[in-house]
């Protein structure tokens, strides 16, 4: 049986944390629970930390969503865990959905698996203009990757070995979700998504602001395309042992 | 400067004696920032460089004289455009510095949570499950 992590990366979530944390550990109780807490200000830490119901890492100060992930997925792989699942601390990721993506991974069928909010059975309806945003760059991502993700920002997926080696040595510092798809591909990892119900979140706000939407899509834009000719950090020991 | 004949014969004196002052001024200064350890000798280097260039064309004002008549140009302009591209040089330099600085910090933090994830199971405490 496959040892499963699932990794909640959190930031100035205290009404959320609790309840969203007890909904995974009642979906899945064969599961291991971390949260990352990402320097929060508020009672995040002190929350997990008091309720004992996840392993906690906390950071010493705020890294920002990619390195706050980056955490997660480098205790996984020095803990030897089998799957890794990331699941938002705002409840919009259902938990009942998280044994979907194991199940694409424990047959063996692929190496990354991507809840996504917008292929059939699913009733996720962003905003106009955000709609036009993720749809520029879901296109000029599938370029890249040989095509077939529709929700290329999803943050709900989940990962075999293979995949959290790689994504424990090279992890995106800002808008990561899409240039992880990247930097996947190109470590030959096979991605594939499902299609899976969101939940409107439960609290806290969305850490990307309208404002913000702009300078989103050329920074990712850019980013991909560098991240095309990177070199990556080889596989080393670096990360193991522990 | 131009003398009766046109031709170029290099600084005024008073340019001279100011560039002469400002980079034996700024040498100290480096040096002294050294010796106080506020600036590591890598990066000193760097400067130092700018110093003995300044240095140079206030010993050798010739030189500059040469360099104007290569690229064409008045001497201050030849001048400006190379500290211009200097300090550019410096800049570029010190991103570079800073991202590997950033990248170092990241990396210590999430040492620093794991870590401290490890000491509290060693502990036995109750702060976690299992």
């Amino acid at each position: 049986m496959s040892r499963i992590l699932v990794i909640i990366p959190a930031y100035n979530e205290e009404a959320t944390i609790v309840p969203v944390v007890k909904s995974i550990r009642t979906a899945v109780p064969e599961c291991d629970i971390v949260v990352v807490d990402d320097g929060s200000r508020d009672n995040t830490a002190a929350l997990v930390r008091k309720q004992g119901i996840a392993e906690l890492l906390a950071l010493p100060f705020n890294l920002g969503i990619g390195g706050g992930m980056q955490t997660g997925y480098k205790y996984a792989a020095r803990n030897n865990y089998d799957i890794a699942i990331q699941c938002d601390a705002d409840g919009q990721h259902p938990a009942e959905e998280i044994m979907a993506l194991v199940a694409r991974i424990e047959d063996g069928t692929a190496d990354v698996v991507i809840g996504s909010r917008y292929v059939a059975h699913s009733d996720y309806r962003p905003s106009f203009i955000r709609r036009i945003g993720k749809s520029l760059l879901s296109r000029w991502i599938n370029l890249f990757i040989g095509g077939g993700i529709t929700d290329t920002t999803s943050g709900f997926r989940a990962m075999n070995r293979a995949a959290i080696d790689v994504v424990s040595r090279n992890y995106p510092e800002d808008y990561p979700e899409p240039e992880v798809l990247v930097i996947l591909h190109k470590h030959g990892l096979k991605v594939v998504e499902i299609p899976v119900q969101m939940r409107p979140r439960q609290g806290g706000v969305t850490s990307i602001r309208p404002q913000g939407a702009a300078y989103y899509m050329v920074k990712v834009g850019l980013a991909i395309l560098i991240d095309i000719f990177r070199r990556y950090a080889p596989a080393s020991a670096k990360n193991e042992g522990s | 400067m131009e003398d009766s004949t046109g031709e170029m014969v290099g600084f005024y004196l008073s340019h001279r004696i100011g560039l002469l002052v400002v980079s034996v001024a700024f040498m100290a200064t480096v040096l002294e920032l050294v010796r106080r350890a506020h600036l590591k000798e890598r990066y000193a280097l760097l400067w130092l460089a700018a110093a003995c260039g300044g240095l140079f064309l206030g010993l050798f004002p010739q030189s500059v004289v040469w360099f104007s008549r290569s690229f064409g140009f008045q001497y201050l302009t030849v001048f400006y455009v190379a500290s211009f591209l200097f300090l550019l040089l410096v800049v570029l330099v010190f991103t570079v510095i800073i991202s590997k600085l950033s990248e170092r910090n990241r990396d210590l933090a999430q040492e620093v949570a794991l870590l401290a994830h490890r000491i509290a199971r060693l502990e036995g405490d109750s702060d976690h499950e299992s």
